[in-house]
Parts: structure tokens; C-alpha cells; sequence
């Protein structure tokens, strides 16, 4: 196709098939535990279902769902390290600054033009409708983590609402996508949504947590990433409820590595560690539950994906890496 | 100095080798009362008459007094009047459609809506004109009307495909400027100079996934597809204008294919959606689709000559920026092809300027401006012929619409802007 006109975008999409190779595969693995955790008999036939161009079999549909998830999640990577001026200014060759933003801008563009031409085959505008809400989220998500006020990135309600759009939001909505390709109803498509998003904010919560203490890789020291950044994740806004002398500190923000070691410091004394683990666990815990809520099923298969899915919310607090 | 000289040659070498067709104006000023049931063909048989003593088609600002003329009768046609008020609504609604509560996605999101920036708005005034073109009686409803969510009219609807497709078009350019490290666009700086690259980028994504909303809202999955695929060329355009290195950039076919995907994929099925959301035949839909195809070619065609001859804003001095930035189009491809050597000098790239004034200067002994104008003709004529093979109507505001439809074929090739 025309990908192999230009070399550097072969390669650039090829970062995507080898982002998949590297990635736990997390999201993909999910969404077809969801499929056949959803797979009871249905006696109407599926909601989108009109037209003979239809791709064949359900499973199929709900496979596509997860490589559009997977084509959208990491168009959004690659827009994301898109860089500003500022940064290529700070020493990185100019040629090499704007040929990577133009890949990065051009590959995202084709991974985002081959979601939706997938998206559109399903011939289901519901479920365009969700997917096209998970690109604004993400855009919104990323957009808010950028241009954070002083006071936004101190409040707590702040900081969940943009992990739901950055990291929850994919996962919720391609759940509920998976629901509603099986003609499921809108109460199950909700729970399918439900286990998503709990399950995504418990995944982002270990995710900061592992930023500061470690992975068992790197012998617990962590790579306190985001603090470098200058991005304040929940474990630092809780701390900031017990110390409000971490507020100033925050403000000043982190370019000086002296103000991360202050931080770090408060963040020791503090529970925030703590009362980010619990706070995970409460959402891996209504992720289980909406699990549980799901209409019975006697077939084998079904009762084992589902068991799988919990088993998945307690992987994501467990896991170490 | 000598650029400045070349680009002269070439704006008056056009006009006294022009042999246009007669316009439609001309035949329209000489019945001053049309009657309300002339037809067309009478009118469209105008573009196969004897060449007209007022060079319409060449770029030609000398000749004032036909051209205060010729504005007289557009006045009485102007297509854009037609359709103002509703471009007005549809450009509050797009307004409206790109608020977020995360400010700066906001203000980057409407920075192309916002009054005063908004273009020509040419496709939404074409889309609308089809709409009423095509708005004929049908006994069956519309296929599409499944669900109670459906909008509550056709015209509502087909409004809101104007909408997605100017926030289609606009997401395109915001990331066609960072591509191009562009600093203006429209006259004002390009967001990616005011707000940065990553955030014209993630701005465009909101738009492109605003208007994927917006097209599931419409509950017509062919025409969901239809816009997918709109997306889906818009990069693939992108993409082929990319391949610097290929060999493919010196053939005529594989512009066309590109200016295809980057200018005309969007007004032809957008056209083509119109037409299918009114519960057209295939046959009208694809008829519609033919015109906006043709319609969007001649567009940039004339949009390629206008890089080296000016416009009328500028003085005659054209912004030559295709070229500068590497971008071969049609003028120099003609010109290839009657000066073999000039294939040398495109190949070395255009980043050493005295490149640019070789190649101008081989432009100008060629006639690679003219045969650019008269491809830009020979489309602008099919678009006008397309209107007139549609289903015949009684309707004096459909009978103006497709007016309009054909007016606008010859003012892209008459504009110079």
C-alpha cells in the first residue's frame, strides 16, 4: 500500500507492532476475556446488524474492537510526544525535531484514519459514537495533564477526572462497545462499562504508586518519571492533605531536583502510598463486582472469562511491574 | 528583479494565448430577465459556443471594465448569498460544537471558527446549494431512519454534514501546518506558531472525533463510511505529497490521485452524503459525488496556478510556496514534459533558490499555466454538466441552487484569491 512508499512510516508503523509485542497486551487481552464473559444467548439479533455488508461473525466485530482500541491507544502515544518548540531548543537536532513531529503527527493520523474506516465497517453508529468519545477523552485527558493550573494540580478531583480520560476512558468504552456488538442490554452494556473504568483507575493508581517505589526490576528504586515531570499524582496529593507546607513546594513546581527530594521527603512521612494502594483496591473491588452483577451463565467458557476478569483486578494491585 | 519578471511573463502570456469557452455570464447578461422556467441546457450549451470576446478565464486584472460588468450579473446570482443565513447557523453550531471545559483545548479547538477566521467557507455553501438541488419529492423515506433518535428534519441533518466537514477540513489543516511547520493560514498565525505543535495536534484530534460524533448522531452507516474514507484519503494525501524521493511525484496520474485525496475526496462525498441522506437513487448520488469530485479538482488546480501568478491581494506576485517547499504541481509538471531538462533541476530539490528561478524560467517558455487552466476548465465544465443531468424539477428554489451549483463551477476558475 502506500505505507511502503515511505520508509520512515513503514517504520513508524512497525513501532506499532512492536509496541504490541512489548506492551503486556493488556487492553486487548480484556476486551475478549469481555466477549466471551458477555457470550450469552441472545434470542434477538445483534443491534447494528442491517445491510449485508455486515464482517461476518460476532466475534470477529468484537476482535476489531480491539484492534481499533489498540490503533487508537497508540495514535495517542504517538501525538502525545509530539514536541513543542521549548523542546527542541533543549539540544536535540532541529532536523531530527521536525521529522519526528511530522511522523509522529502523520503515523497517528494513518493509525486514527485506519480506526475509523474499521469502526465505520461495523456498521454500528453506537458504537462509533463511544469510540469517537474515547478520542476526545484522550485528547481532553492529555490536553489537561499540559495546561494544569497551579490550583488543578492540587486537587484530587481534578487529577481523577483527567486519569479517567487518559487511561480509563479507552477501556471503559471499548467494554461497553464489546456489550453492545453482542446485542446486549444497555444495564449489562453499563456493567461491561463499569468493570472498565474500575478497572483502568486501579491500573493508573498502582501505576503512580510504582513511580515512587520501584519495580521488582529496578531493586525498588523508582523512576519517579512523573514527579520530573512535573506531573502530581495521587500518592503526592495525598500527602499534600497531611502537609500543606508540600502545597508551596508544588507550586514552585519541579524543575529544581532539590524540591523532588523535599517532596519525596513529605511523601515518606505521609500515608499517601498507603491511602493510593487503597484507594486502587476499592476500585479493583467494584471492577470485581460489576463481574458479579453480570446475568448468570451455566456454560463453561463464560464462568471461566469471568473469573478471569476478577482475577485481572487483582493482578493490576498485585502486580510489582 | 528577474522572479518578479518571470511571474509577470507568465500572468500576461496566458491571457493573450487564452481560448476560453464563453462563460455562463455572458449568455445570462444578454436575457437580463430569465424566465422562471428556462432551462438549463439552453444555458450549458453556452460552454461549448465560440470563445468570448472578454477573457474570463485567464487572471487577467488589467481588463476592468468587463470585469465591473461581469460582477454586475454575479451579484444577481451570487451563490454565497443564497446560503448566507444558514451559514450563519451552521457557524454558530460549530461554534458551539467545539466548547470543552478544558480551556485551552477550547480556544485552540474554535481558533478557525472564531469570527473573522473562518475562510471562504466554500464547502459548506457547496453542500447546502446540493442540498436544495436535490431536494425533490420522494414517496420513500429516507433508509436510513432507524431508531427515534433520528434529527427531527432531512435539512437539519444535511446541515450538520456541512458541519462535519468543515471540522474534518479544519482538523486536516491544523495538522497540515505543523507538517509544514507553517506560521500562517487564513491570514492570521497558524495555531500551531501561537499555541505550539502538540497542542494544534491534539486540537485537531478533538475535531476529527467531534465530527465522528456528530456522524454517528446521523444513524446512516453508509454514510458514516463514506466520511471514513474521506479521513482516510485526507491522510493518504498526506502521505503520497511525503514521498520526496519517489519517482511517482513527476507523474501527472499520481498528482492527480493525490490532489484527488487531499482536495476533492472531501466535497465529493460529502456531496455524495447529501444526496444519500435525502434517499437518492444511487444514480443521483453518484452524480452529486461527480460534482463535487470535479468541482474540488478544477478548485485546486486553479489554487496550483495561482501559487506562481498571484492574486490580486498580492499585487501578481505568487507566493511561489508549492515550489519552495518541494511541492511539484501541475504548471511544472506540464512544463516537464516539454523540457525534459527541467526533470533534472526538480530532482536536485527546490531548498537552493536559483532551482526556484530555473524552473520559473522554463515554466514561462512553457505553456505548462495554460494547460494547467484549461484541465481546471475541462473539470469545471463537467462539474456544471453534471448539475444539468440531474432529475429535472419545477422548483424555482431548486432551479436556483443548481444556478448557483453551476455559477460556482466558473468562479473557481475566475477567482483570484
Amino acid at each position: 500500500m502506500v505505507v511502503a512508499e515511505v520508509p520512515k512510516l513503514a517504520s513508524a508503523a512497525e513501532y506499532f507492532f512492536k509496541l504490541g509485542v512489548e506492551g503486556k497486551r493488556f487492553r486487548p487481552t480484556v476486551l475478549l476475556l469481555m466477549a466471551t464473559a458477555l457470550n450469552v444467548h441472545i434470542p434477538e439479533p445483534t443491534a447494528g446488524g442491517v445491510g449485508d455488508t455486515l464482517t461476518t461473525d460476532l466475534r470477529t466485530r468484537q476482535q476489531s474492537i480491539a484492534e481499533i482500541t489498540e490503533m487508537i491507544h497508540v495514535a495517542s502515544l504517538l501525538h502525545d510526544d509530539v514536541l513543542d518548540d521549548a523542546d527542541k531548543r533543549r539540544g536535540i537536532g532541529s532536523l531530527n525535531a521536525v521529522m519526528g513531529n511530522k511522523l509522529a503527527v502523520l503515523a497517528g493520523d494513518f493509525l486514527l484514519s485506519r480506526a475509523c474506516v474499521s469502526l465505520a465497517a461495523l456498521k454500528n453508529t453506537e458504537v462509533v459514537s463511544l469510540i469517537a468519545t474515547v478520542v476526545e477523552h484522550l485528547v481532553t485527558g492529555e490536553t489537561m495533564q499540559m495546561t494544569t493550573s497551579s490550583e488543578q494540580r492540587c486537587s484530587m478531583e481534578y487529577y481523577m477526572q483527567k486519569t479517567y480520560y487518559k487511561t480509563a476512558s479507552l477501556i471503559s468504552n471499548s467494554c461497553k462497545a464489546i456489550a453492545l456488538l453482542a446485542g446486549q442490554t444497555a444495564e449489562v452494556a453499563m456493567l461491561a462499562f463499569e468493570y472498565g473504568k474500575h478497572l483502568g483507575l486501579a491500573f493508573q493508581l498502582i501505576d503512580d504508586v510504582l513511580d515512587f517505589t520501584g519495580t521488582s526490576a529496578s531493586l525498588g528504586k523508582g523512576s519517579l518519571s512523573d514527579i520530573q515531570h512535573g506531573i502530581v499524582t495521587a500518592p503526592i496529593l495525598f500527602a499534600m492533605e497531611e502537609f500543606p507546607q508540600l502545597h508551596a513546594i508544588v507550586y514552585q513546581g519541579f524543575d529544581n531536583p532539590e524540591n523532588v527530594d523535599i517532596a519525596l521527603e513529605y511523601l515518606g512521612k505521609s500515608d499517601g502510598i498507603q491511602r493510593t494502594r487503597e484507594l486502587a483496591m476499592k476500585h479493583a473491588n467494584l471492577a470485581a463486582a460489576a463481574i458479579e452483577s453480570l446475568p448468570e451463565s451455566n456454560d463453561e467458557q463464560v464462568r471461566k472469562s469471568r473469573r478471569a476478569l476478577v482475577d485481572l483486578t487483582q493482578r493490576v494491585i498485585m502486580r510489582n511491574k | 528583479m528577474a522572479r518578479a519578471a518571470l511571474l509577470h511573463l507568465l500572468r500576461h502570456r496566458s491571457v493573450a494565448t487564452a481560448t476560453a469557452p464563453l462563460s455562463a455570464y455572458k449568455c445570462l447578461s444578454s436575457n437580463s430577465k430569465t424566465p422562471s422556467g428556462i432551462r438549463w441546457t439552453s444555458i450549458c450549451r453556452a460552454f461549448s459556443s465560440k470563445a468570448a470576446v472578454n477573457d474570463l478565464i485567464g487572471i487577467d486584472m488589467a481588463n476592468t471594465d468587463s470585469g465591473v460588468a461581469v460582477m454586475e450579473e454575479k451579484e444577481r446570482l451570487d451563490p454565497f448569498s443564497l446560503v448566507a443565513d444558514e451559514l450563519s447557523l451552521i457557524a454558530n453550531r460549530l461554534r458551539s460544537m467545539v466548547v470543552t471545559e478544558v480551556p485551552n483545548l477550547a480556544s485552540a479547538a474554535e481558533y478557525f471558527f472564531k469570527i473573522g477566521a473562518e475562510g471562504k467557507r466554500f464547502r459548506p455553501t457547496v453542500l447546502l446549494l446540493m442540498a436544495t438541488a436535490l431536494s425533490v419529492r420522494i414517496p420513500e423515506l429516507p433508509p436510513a431512519g432507524v431508531g427515534d433518535t433520528l434529527p427531527t428534519d432531512l435539512r437539519t441533518s444535511q446541515q450538520r454534514i456541512a458541519e462535519i466537514t468543515e471540522m474534518i477540513h479544519v482538523a486536516s489543516l491544523l495538522h497540515d501546518d505543523v507538517l509544514d511547520d507553517a506560521d500562517k493560514r487564513r491570514g492570521i498565525c497558524s495555531l500551531n506558531a501561537v499555541m505550539g505543535n502538540k497542542l494544534a495536534v491534539l486540537a485537531g484530534d478533538f475535531l476529527l472525533s467531534r465530527a465522528c460524533v456528530s456522524l454517528a448522531s446521523l444513524k446512516n452507516t453508509e454514510v458514516v463510511t463514506l466520511i471514513a474514507t474521506v479521513v482516510e484519503n485526507l491522510v493518504t494525501g498526506e502521505t503520497m505529497q511525503l514521498t520526496t524521493a519517489s519517482k511517482q511525484r513527476f507523474s501527472m496520474d499520481y498528482y492527480m490521485q493525490k490532489t484527488y485525496n487531499k482536495t476533492a475526496s472531501l466535497i465529493s462525498n460529502s456531496c455524495k452524503s447529501i444526496a444519500i441522506l435525502a434517499g437518492h437513487t444511487a444514480e443521483v448520488a453518484m452524480l452529486a459525488f461527480e460534482y463535487g469530485k470535479n468541482l474540488g479538482l478544477a478548485f485546486q488546480l486553479i489554487d496550483d496556478v495561482l501559487d506562481f501568478t498571484g492574486t490580486s491581494a498580492s499585487l501578481g506576485k505568487g507566493s511561489l510556496s508549492d515550489i519552495r517547499h518541494g511541492i511539484i504541481t501541475a504548471p511544472i509538471l506540464f512544463a516537464m514534459e516539454e523540457f525534459p531538462e527541467l526533470h533534472a533541476v526538480v530532482d536536485q530539490g527546490f531548498k537552493n533558490p536559483a532551482n526556484v528561478d530555473i524552473a520559473l524560467g522554463f515554466l514561462g517558455k512553457s505553456s505548462g499555466i495554460q494547460r494547467t487552466k484549461e484541465l481546471a476548465m475541462k473539470h469545471a465544465n463537467l462539474a456544471a454538466q453534471v448539475i444539468e443531468s440531474l432529475p429535472e424539477s419545477d422548483d424555482a428554489n431548486v432551479i436556483r441552487s443548481r444556478q448557483a451549483l453551476i455559477d460556482l463551477t466558473q468562479r473557481v476558475l475566475t477567482r483570484n484569491k
